[in-house]
This record gives structure tokens, C-alpha cells and sequence, in this order.
């Protein structure tokens, strides 16, 4: 017997060993130094020196260093814009995909195997070229101008590139497929016999759907929001891309301290908040929801 | 009441293809300008031309004389080369290690396996941005030069990932009495797994293969921040002529990686359906 559980042993060793090796290296160790960074003093050239310095997360928090600056709150001002524009995100992703999850549960299997199909599709496909179409609808000589122009509605070209719109916009368009799936799968499951009820009984259709089946889908919904919420929260390509040098979130303030301002300790805080951010709603999410794991495949 | 149920049923469908409309449209306009004559504004249409796409094949055009519009060629052609070559590495290793950990995870019981499942899935949660500056401050820290190997690795960490997850869910789905009555039948471990367990694990590699080659192909975040000043990558190159402003080659350069992905996603859902 202690052969056979000496080769469980050792053919779990071959299977774990090397990627444990790789993962404790390549990911986790530099999880760690970045950790460390964030509270290490900024060089004067840059680079890192290994003195303890807490005013990384001060410049941002309101406690710079006196040594250097006064507190300057542009800094929070990004993150609190930052948390608005990812929540707009949100809710203009839920707005979009809510309605259509409805629709497409209703369809026959083969229909709804196509429309989740159709669906998911784009997230295999390039951001970057997803991300360009909309530069050409936007921009002062974009199509969205030319038709608007056309058809005489405006007489000149309006901003819609380079605006919080344009952000709100290219995320919806990018993060549809991560909203979609855990807000169907929940749609899918709703058992519409309790809506039957409910309408039988005398609730009218705005009561059915605020005390039935919002509740009922909620799961999904908030699945969505944080698997939104959270990419949409980091994201540097999007605002750099559609939000142009006018619009500033965290993730363009994270890339600038890197290739730069050479403030790698600032830059690693900044990234931090982010991850802060991260785990509190990873908290609220299993908290709420009762359940003891999140599943990203799913939402739940 | 039932000329407001179909009413309201009428309007979910319109919405529905309202929002299909959404989500396939802009990629349309891209295909279908990329073939717009127009050099300046490349949404005012001008007459058709396949100039953008003989530009980016390299064929000699009347502007690919230029000698700046080669030299831009030239770089591209760089960027596909370094993006497939890094695509084709990590495709390999993250699928041998990705599915050695599936394996391991779903098949043994052992101290730790948790901990194991919540770092499997660190990588889909954590903002890319987040662990693209860790692997740069990590890299420069331990003295190695940037470059096609510190992408490599670098896209390897999250690529484990996706490829777990594929072939966990295709371990979840497998018939375990075929491996029962191979065993009783007197083929020993390695024979069952051989003979068994890998011909029915292949669909879950292969997909999880594709899912790998197709987000390294497409991966920009982590790679920008990885690359040193010497790389570029297909993703990157878009980036920066983005930024720099827009020339028409790039439609036809987007058409094309569309179609690229499309085909692989295709492929991959389409094998995935068979297998059910």
C-alpha cells in the first residue's frame, strides 16, 4: 500500500512541481516585490531605495511628504474618477446586456447556442482593432460626425472623441461578453412560474419585475458588475486610446509613473489602491452572496 | 392585455437585434473601408482599392515606393514575426503546464489544492496593469534584459490560467468508469492514461491551446510593459501608430487580424460543440 501512495506522491510532484516553480517565481514573487515597492522611497534618478517611506500611498491619501510637497489632491481626484467612470461602465454594460439576456433565454436551443456564439465572439478578436473602430466613428471627421452633419442635425463637428462618453463607450463595447454571460446564466434560471404567479395574483409588471425578478437575477447582476468593475477600474489602453491626453485614469497615471516619471514606489501604491479596490469588492461579493469561492468563468 | 405581451415580446426582439447591431456593425465598417480609396479621411468614401492590403502584404503599389511607407512595412512584418514566434512559446509551455495542473488539481487530493485554485485564478481578476508592472519591477530587479523572453514568461503566468480552466472543465465532463474498466481489465496506470484518459483529455488541451495562442497574439497590456525598448508586437505596433495617427494600411491590417481570430474561435467553439 505504501508504494501505491508513494506514487500518488510522486506523480504529483511531477505534475505540481514545475509549474509551482514557475507561478512562485515568475508570479507571485513579483506580486510580492511590488508589495514591498509601494512602501520603498523613490529614488532621486529613478530607481528605489530601501528606506521605509510611506508617503507613496500619503501623496495620494493625504499625507505627502513635507520634505518634498504639499498635498496635492489631483491624485485622489483621478481615483475617485477613475471609480465613476468604471461604475458607469457597469451600469451602462447592464443597461445594454440585461434586455438582450431576456430575449435571447426565451429562443429556441439552436438560436440561443448562435446569439451566445455571436456573443462571445469579439472577446477572441483583437481589443486594440475593436478599440480603433470606434476612434474612426469618433473623431471630428468620424463617421458619427459626418452622418450627424449629413443629416443637418449639428452644423459642426461635435467632441465625442477624447470625453468620459468616448471611455464609457469603448469599455461597454470591449467588456459586453463579461457582463453578458453571468447576467444570462442567472436569466436563464429564472423560474417563470414565480412570475406567473405573481401577475395572477394582482402585482402589476413593474412590482413583478422589482420584487421577482430583479431579486431573482441579482446574483447575476453583481457577478457581472464585479467582473466588470474591476478590468474596467485598472484599464489604461481605453482611456489612452479614446480618452486621448484630456481624460486621465488610474491606469494612463500607473503607465506614466513606469515609463515616465521613473516613480516606480508611487506607481506600485497607485497599482495597490487598485488591487485594494479589487479584493474589498471580491470581499463584499462572497460576503453577500453566501458562497465561499467566486468562480470568474461564471460570475458566481 | 395580449396586444401588450406581443407588443412588449416585439420590442425585446427589436432591442435584441438592436444590440447585435451594437456589437457587429463598427467591425463591418472597418471591412468594409479598408477598401475605401480615400489615403486622408478614411471613413469619406472615394472608390474602391485593394492598395491597403497589397501595402501590407508587402507587394510593390505606387505608394510603397515611398521609402517611409517600407520602412513601416518593414516593421510591421517585425511585429506579426515576434508576436507569432512569443504566441507559438507560450502556446507550448502554458498548455503543458496548465493542463499538468488541471490534472493535478482535479485528480489528487492534497494539502493546499485551494490555495492552488484561488491563484489559478488571480490572474483572470487582477487588472492586467497590475501584474504588468510587478513582472517589470521583478525583471529589472533580478538583472534580466527585457525582450522576447521576458514576454514569453510574463504571458506565460496568466496563460496557465485560461488553459486550466478549459481542461478542468473538460475533466469534469469525462466518463471516469472507462478508466475503471481499463484498470479492471488488467491495463496498468500508464496504459489507462495513455489509452483513456489522454484521447478523451485532447479536445480540453486542444481548446485550451487555442484560448492561449489567441490571447498571446492579442495581449497588449502586459506585453508593453515587458518588452524593453527593442521588441514590438503586433498589438503594440497597432497601439503606437494609434497614438502617432492613423494611417489607412492599419484597416487592412485590422481586417485581417479579425478574420485571423474569428477563424480560431470559430475552430475552437466549433470543436468544443462536437464533443457534446
Amino acid at each position: 500500500m505504501t508504494s501505491i501512495a508513494f506514487r500518488r506522491r510522486a506523480q504529483l510532484a511531477v505534475l505540481l512541481g514545475p509549474v509551482s516553480l514557475f507561478l512562485a517565481v515568475f508570479f507571485l514573487g513579483p506580486l510580492a516585490i511590488m508589495i514591498v515597492t509601494s512602501f520603498l522611497s523613490p529614488g532621486l534618478y529613478g530607481g528605489v531605495e530601501w528606506t521605509w517611506y510611506p508617503h507613496n500611498y500619503g501623496r495620494i491619501l493625504g499625507f505627502a511628504d513635507p520634505m518634498f510637497e504639499d498635498f496635492d489632491p489631483i491624485y485622489i481626484a483621478i481615483f475617485l474618477r477613475s471609480l465613476k467612470i468604471a461604475a458607469m461602465t457597469v451600469l451602462a454594460t447592464l443597461l445594454v446586456c440585461y434586455p438582450a439576456a431576456f430575449c435571447i433565454s426565451r429562443l429556441s436551443d439552436r438560436w440561443k447556442n448562435f446569439c451566445l456564439f455571436l456573443i462571445t465572439l469579439p472577446f477572441f478578436t483583437s481589443l486594440i482593432v475593436r478599440l480603433f473602430v470606434w476612434v474612426l466613428i469618433l473623431r471630428p471627421t468620424g463617421l458619427a460626425n459626418e452622418v450627424l452633419i449629413g443629416t443637418g442635425i449639428v452644423s459642426r463637428p461635435l467632441d465625442l472623441i477624447y470625453t468620459d462618453g468616448a471611455i464609457i463607450l469603448g469599455m461597454v463595447y470591449v467588456f459586453i461578453p463579461f457582463m453578458f454571460m453571468p447576467v444570462y446564466a442567472s436569466v436563464e434560471k429564472l423560474d417563470w412560474t414565480l412570475v406567473r404567479a405573481s401577475l395572477d395574483l394582482g402585482a402589476g409588471p413593474i412590482r413583478t419585475f422589482l420584487r421577482i425578478i430583479l431579486p431573482l437575477t441579482a446574483p447575476g447582476i453583481a457577478g457581472g458588475a464585479v467582473i466588470v468593475f474591476i478590468p474596467a477600474l485598472g484599464n489604461f489602453v481605453v482611456p489612452a486610446i479614446l480618452g486621448g491626453a484630456k481624460v486621465m485614469m488610474l491606469g494612463n497615471l500607473i503607465e506614466q509613473q513606469f515609463l515616465a516619471a521613473r516613480n516606480w514606489p508611487f506607481g506600485s501604491a497607485l497599482a495597490m489602491m487598485v488591487m485594494t479596490v479589487m479584493l474589498v469588492l471580491l470581499f463584499i461579493h462572497v460576503v453577500v452572496s453566501g458562497r465561499r469561492g467566486f468562480d470568474p468563468a461564471t460570475g458566481h | 392585455m395580449k396586444i401588450f405581451a406581443t407588443l412588449a415580446r416585439g420590442s425585446l426582439i427589436a432591442y435584441t437585434a438592436l444590440f447585435f447591431a451594437f456589437i457587429y456593425i463598427p467591425l463591418a465598417l472597418i471591412a468594409v473601408y479598408s477598401f475605401n480609396a480615400n489615403p486622408v479621411n478614411m471613413m469619406t468614401w472615394t472608390g474602391f482599392t485593394t492598395e491597403w492590403y497589397a501595402q501590407v502584404l508587402g507587394f510593390k503599389t505606387k505608394i510603397s515606393e515611398n521609402a517611409l511607407y517600407l520602412e513601416s512595412t518593414s516593421q510591421l512584418v517585425e511585429a506579426l514575426w515576434n508576436s507569432l514566434i512569443i504566441a507559438t512559446s507560450t502556446t507550448a509551455i502554458a498548455t503543458v503546464l496548465g493542463s499538468a495542473m488541471a490534472i493535478a488539481l482535479y485528480r489528487f487530493d492534497f494539502f493546499g489544492r485551494r490555495f492552488y485554485r484561488t491563484v489559478m485564478f488571480m490572474p483572470m481578476l487582477m487588472p492586467d496593469i497590475v501584474l504588468g508592472i510587478a513582472l517589470l519591477i521583478f525583471f529589472v530587479n533580478s538583472g534580466i534584459n527585457l525582450g522576447l523572453k521576458t514576454i514569453i514568461i510574463g504571458q506565460c503566468t496568466f496563460l496557465i490560467s485560461y488553459v486550466f480552466i478549459v481542461v478542468t472543465a473538460r475533466l469534469a465532463g469525462m466518463d471516469r468508469t472507462l478508466e475503471n474498466a481499463s484498470a479492471d481489465l488488467g491495463a496498468n496506470e500508464w496504459t489507462t492514461f495513455r489509452k483513456v484518459v489522454f484521447p478523451q483529455l485532447l479536445p480540453g488541451i486542444v481548446g485550451g491551446a487555442l484560448l492561449a495562442f489567441i490571447i498571446s497574439m492579442d495581449d497588449l497590456v502586459i506585453t508593453y510593459f515587458i518588452a524593453g525598448v527593442d521588441v514590438t508586437t503586433l498589438p503594440m505596433f497597432i497601439f503606437a501608430m494609434l497614438r502617432r495617427g492613423i494611417k489607412p494600411e492599419i484597416n487592412a491590417i485590422a481586417v485581417m487580424m479579425l478574420t485571423f481570430s474569428f477563424l480560431i474561435a470559430s475552430l475552437g467553439l466549433y470543436l468544443r460543440s462536437r464533443q457534446k
